[in-house]
């Protein structure tokens, strides 16, 4: 059990340790050296590669003492074996004088060997345990390493499926809108997913997707929509068919309890109007150039529950001037720090109070806001999005 | 979450109270484990005193129902009050578990 690393003996005649050597033999110690006082510098520098389970030092050998012991400490290679001490010492003083110069334990003669063997055991038993501790803590700090590694890129993928700047920058220009955003996942994934894209000159689809749960398995989820959304034979112009065929494609594929709620919407810059179905997602938030509100309706079964759900298509008025704003439940169901829920109210309020501001893009301001009464730790993935439509002409094909 | 059990006969009404959240999943595991013990025919979820209930909650619910079904248990909700109705309603969870308003 303690065979491997050697065990050293520091011996002033290293032809008369022939008891310790049995003892620990006894103990299952398979590698000894013994060495005289002239050896001992040599059986340390050796130890580098391998360094011994326990350094026994005879009190008799000739130069120890207090600085040998404080030599042998500063060795980066000793500096957590144990060091005992076998000998006789002369009062309390040299005893505490040694044990703060170095020495783990002292073994004061007369001593059986029975008793020796105990103490020797002790030590061996305790190096053993504090090696395998060091080796688990050793195999956790790597685990942890490649663990982090391996979400910092799967983090980067998931960052990968929202439409990148220059998206956002197209879709700008050419439908004459102002558009920004805010992921953040609660962890280092997220259940949350948003996208936009074209549908023709006139008309771009939007849509925000919220899976049960957040993490691994709901970023996981976040995958598959991708996935989804990318076929080519989606109604992308109809958000209620949308949905509904969305929905018959994730039932069956999404376990039992995991769903999502989705807004999708398809904005149209010349009819002024947002036509837009929802499957369990907050209500959608506009205002209009003079201040005012509208919250949009929202009823519909979440994506992934029943196979035959049927989704409607409500429209909102979305003249220059105005702002859609999207949100995940997170927004509204987060608590502030008096530990009273954020509510849809508050999220009013907020974007309410934002009116006098006159900022093309106050996402930035309203989160800051937001992240004053609300802990930043959120409990949930939180997604934001808003769009506002510009007053001036639009700098894209028409 | 806490909950009370009132039994009528084959009926039972589980009288909700608190937040209805991922941490109350072991009590719906135990919620369903003794429905088959009981001999319940009926169980009605009544959450006039949940005051707080999130999507993970809602997915106790799809799980609950279909504990129920295939325990051969007619499962509805009854009374549901301020978010916990909002949520209900914006998610049409209604229209697949029986639900008084």
């Amino acid at each position: 059990m303690s065979g491997g690393s050697p065990v050293v003996i520091g011996h002033p005649r290293p032809s008369a340790a022939g008891p310790l050597r049995d003892v620990l033999g006894r103990l299952g110690v398979r590698r000894v050296a013994v060495v005289d006082g002239d050896g001992l510098a040599q059986a340390v520098a050796e130890a580098t590669a391998d360094p011994p389970q326990l350094l026994l030092l005879h009190a008799g050998l000739p130069g120890f003492g207090p600085d040998l012991l404080v030599g042998l400490r500063e060795m980066a290679q000793l500096r957590d074996v144990p060091i005992l001490v076998l000998g006789r010492f002369a009062s309390g003083s040299r005893r505490a004088e040694l044990m703060r110069a170095g020495a783990t334990d002292l073994l004061a003669r007369p001593l059986t060997l029975a008793e020796l063997a105990a103490r020797l055991s002790v030590h061996l038993e305790r190096r053993r345990l504090d090696r395998s501790l060091q080796e688990v803590i050793r195999s956790l700090h790597a685990y942890h390493h490649g663990a982090m590694q391996r979400m910092a890129l799967a983090r980067q993928m998931q960052l990968g499926l929202l439409p990148d700047a220059a998206a956002c920058r197209s879709l700008e220009g050419r439908y004459g809108i102002a558009m920004d955003s805010h992921f953040e996942s609660s962890s280092e994934l997220g259940g949350d997913l948003w996208g936009a894209r074209p549908l023709d000159d006139r008309r771009f689809a939007l849509f925000l997707c919220d899976f049960t749960g957040h993490g691994v398995a709901a970023a996981l989820n976040t995958f598959r929509l991708h996935t989804l959304l990318a076929r080519t034979d989606l109604p992308a112009d109809d958000p209620a068919e949308t949905l509904r065929t969305l929905n018959g494609l994730l039932v069956g594929l999404l376990p039992e309890a995991q769903f999502a709620a989705m807004i999708y919407a398809v904005v149209d810059v010349s009819a002024d109007r947002l036509v837009y179905a929802t499957a369990g997602a907050p209500k959608p938030l506009v205002r209009q150039r003079d201040g005012g509100l509208e919250v949009g309706p929202s009823c519909g079964l979440p994506l992934g529950l029943a196979g035959g759900a049927r989704y409607r298509n409500h429209s909102l008025d979305f003249p220059p001037g105005s702002t859609l704003l999207l949100f995940s439940d997170a927004l509204y169901e987060a608590r502030g720090w008096d530990g009273e829920m954020f509510g849809y109210g508050g999220v009013t309020d907020l974007v309410r109070g934002l009116g006098d501001d006159e900022l093309e893009r106050p996402l930035d301001l309203m989160l800051d806001r937001y992240f004053a009464t609300v802990p930043r730790l959120l409990a949930d993935d939180l997604t934001v999005l808003w769009i506002s439509r510009s007053v001036g002409p639009r700098s894209g094909p028409d | 979450m806490d909950y009370t059990v009132h039994d009528s006969g084959t009926l039972r009404e589980l009288e909700m109270r608190g937040q209805i959240t991922f941490e109350a999943d072991t009590d719906f595991r135990t919620i369903l484990g003794e429905w088959e013990t009981a001999g319940i025919a009926d169980c009605v979820l009544n959450l006039s005193a949940v005051d707080y209930m999130d999507s993970a909650g809602l997915g106790l619910l799809v799980m609950a129902n279909n504990a129920a079904r295939q325990a051969g248990i007619t499962f509805r909700l009854k009374h549901p009050r301020g978010q916990v109705r909002d949520l209900i309603e914006i998610s049409e969870f209604h229209t697949i578990i029986p639900c008084e308003f």
